[in-house]
């Protein structure tokens, strides 16, 4: 890991990579769409509705992947220094923010045809809800306090004890009687989806993760010329 | 995919939706990236 700490290094490796990741983003999607919306059966129960599943069940994995990517990251940085960690924690959030505001936005459009409610404060609803609040609260002490190397401590513990929340959230439907069904993809004891339903909600994840990795390696990128650029400005005000 | 059947505009929603905030995040990330890279290189320029 240590041989990715030089930021030179990581962009060279990062900007080579960077246009494969895109082309396979891109055509990961058009596949998992096509396999969403034509050849997937619509749902003995639910429907033409089932279909939300595709964009909802990729963005709330993600949102938890993106805060568990965080979260080691802060324990990098803590442990071993590695000068990429907060950097790479940082860029994440905001990534991270918007797929868990997608999860949470589409799962009420998904609850109103099938619940009959757009949000019930069931612990798989409330549990997604706190992570985003998180995220928030992440970014925001960024925002707030200006001295980076404060922040960085402060939005370190804040990520690594909110970490406690994502497996309250993979096993909320498990601890508690909820509204929102149990896990049906990733089981002990396998899917309970169809393979017709399956393949595209693999596919879309796997859109969604590579999505992640190409906005999160731009990100680190730029975050790592805002730096640079910060202490450009601060050594030429030096020299003034 | 039937868009007349029942329900139907709320997958719509869903997908209008996602797509409007994943391309939202994209064009953040990208000019992001661009603006600052591009103050960095103006800067060194001028330094040198």
């Amino acid at each position: 890991m240590q041989q990715f700490a030089n930021p030179t290094r990581f962009l060279a490796i990062a900007n080579k990579a960077l246009p494969l990741i895109w082309v396979l983003t891109i055509i990961l999607f058009a596949i998992g769409l096509y396999g969403a919306l034509v050849t997937a059966p619509p749902d003995y129960q639910q429907g033409e509705t089932v279909r939300i599943m595709f964009v909802h069940v990729p963005a709330a994995w993600l949102a938890m992947l993106v805060y568990t990517v965080m979260a080691l990251a802060s324990a990098v940085a803590i442990i071993f220094r590695h000068p990429l960690a907060d950097v790479a924690a940082k860029s994440a959030a905001p990534i991270g923010a918007v797929f868990c505001f997608l999860a949470l936005a589409t799962g009420s459009l998904w609850g109103k045809p099938m619940w009959g409610a757009w949000w019930v404060w069931d612990a798989r609803l409330t549990s997604m809800f706190v992570l985003f609040l998180l995220y928030v609260g992440y970014i925001a002490i960024w925002q707030a306090i200006e001295e980076p190397g404060r922040a960085a401590m402060i939005a370190r513990i804040v990520a690594l004890v909110g970490f406690i929340n994502i497996p309250v959230i993979k096993f909320s439907v498990d601890w508690w009687n909820t509204l929102h069904q149990p896990a049906s993809v990733l089981r002990m004891d396998g899917s309970t989806i169809d393979w017709s339903i399956r393949w595209p909600l693999l596919v879309l994840g796997l859109a969604y993760t590579l999505l992640f990795l190409a906005l999160h390696l731009m990100s680190m990128r730029s975050e790592i010329a805002a730096r640079k650029l910060r202490n450009l400005q601060i050594a030429r005000s030096g020299e003034a | 995919m039937d868009w007349n059947a029942d329900h139907a505009g709320f997958v719509t929603a869903a997908y209008a939706l996602s797509l409007v905030l994943v391309a939202g995040l994209i064009m953040y990330v990208f000019n992001r990236d661009a603006r600052i890279r591009k103050r960095l290189a103006q800067f060194e320029k001028a330094k040198k």
